[in-house]
């Protein structure tokens, strides 16, 4: 692998990740986006079943939820930056432990979820809950697809690193950040706000 | 470089804190702080972690934008 060949992140061409992939952040972020729009405006029609609501999740999971994946983040750039230092090993660390900020997201998710079921609090509940499990589940489903695209990497960064692009690693990288974006719009929203 | 990848993890935490603690208050501003706090996260993420920051000034201003306006319409309704 060619850790020296430079991209011209300047070029409108070539952000940071790609262009593809951002083309794909701004889609998912608009369709999050609207869905929270309409999720404020269910809100202010039932002001107080949403605030009702609001109050029997816990915003503890959601907090540490939060931490999980922003240190996820956190070692998913210095995994980025040791692979253009080409140092293989630490990038590989950073990765992993990447890979763990996510697995632990999902494992308090699921205690989560659990807690949701056992309450009676499902999709149908009411409206509120409605959205809650739509667009977590959803953002679950990406941070799920996030795992399997680092453990391909990390695959290919342990048994074949020469073959391994900086471009396919950033986008791959892009790809997990965005999982971080998605669940900074909605952890205030919907945990925090109503 | 990793210098500011620590600084931006050290800022963002402190800020999903601060969220957490206004999130308990109640006083008339709580909701703007706390989609305020947001907006900083967001920007934290996507500038350093996601270097969008070397990127070309259309993708800064488009994800700015963005952000600002759905924010301001959550704020609104």
């Amino acid at each position: 692998m060619d850790t020296t060949a430079k991209i011209d992140y300047k070029n409108i061409f070539y952000p940071p990740g790609g262009i593809l992939l951002w083309i794909i952040i701004y889609l998912e972020l608009v369709t999050f986006g609207i869905a929270l729009v309409f999720m404020g405006l269910n809100a202010r029609a039932e002001p107080e079943l949403f605030h009702e609501s609001r109050l029997l999740l816990n915003t503890a999971y959601g907090t540490i939820n939060t931490v999980f994946l922003l240190s996820s983040g956190w070692c998913m750039a210095q995994s980025v930056h040791f692979l253009k230092l080409g140092n293989f090993s630490k990038s590989k660390l950073f990765l992993r432990l990447t890979i763990l900020g996510g697995m632990l997201f999902l494992a308090l998710k699921a205690v989560e979820y659990a807690d949701k079921i056992e309450a009676g609090l499902t999709m149908g509940f009411n409206a509120f809950f409605g959205y809650y499990w739509m667009l977590t589940l959803f953002h679950v489903i990406h941070v799920v697809v996030g795992i399997i695209i680092l453990l391909v990497l990390g695959r290919t960064l342990s048994k074949k690193p020469q073959t391994l692009k900086i471009a396919d690693y950033e986008s791959g990288a892009a790809f997990w950040h965005m999982c971080d974006l998605i669940w900074l719009l909605l952890f205030p929203i919907i945990y925090l706000l109503f | 470089m990793e210098r500011t990848f620590n600084i931006t993890w050290l800022v963002l935490i402190g800020l999903t804190l601060l969220s957490a603690v206004f999130a308990n208050l109640d006083f008339t501003y709580v909701a703007t702080i706390i989609l305020g706090l947001s907006f900083l996260k967001f920007i934290g993420v996507a500038f350093f972690f996601m270097e969008l920051k070397k990127a070309n000034a259309f993708w800064k201003v488009l994800l700015v934008a963005f952000l600002t306006l759905l924010l301001v319409v959550v704020w609104a309704v």
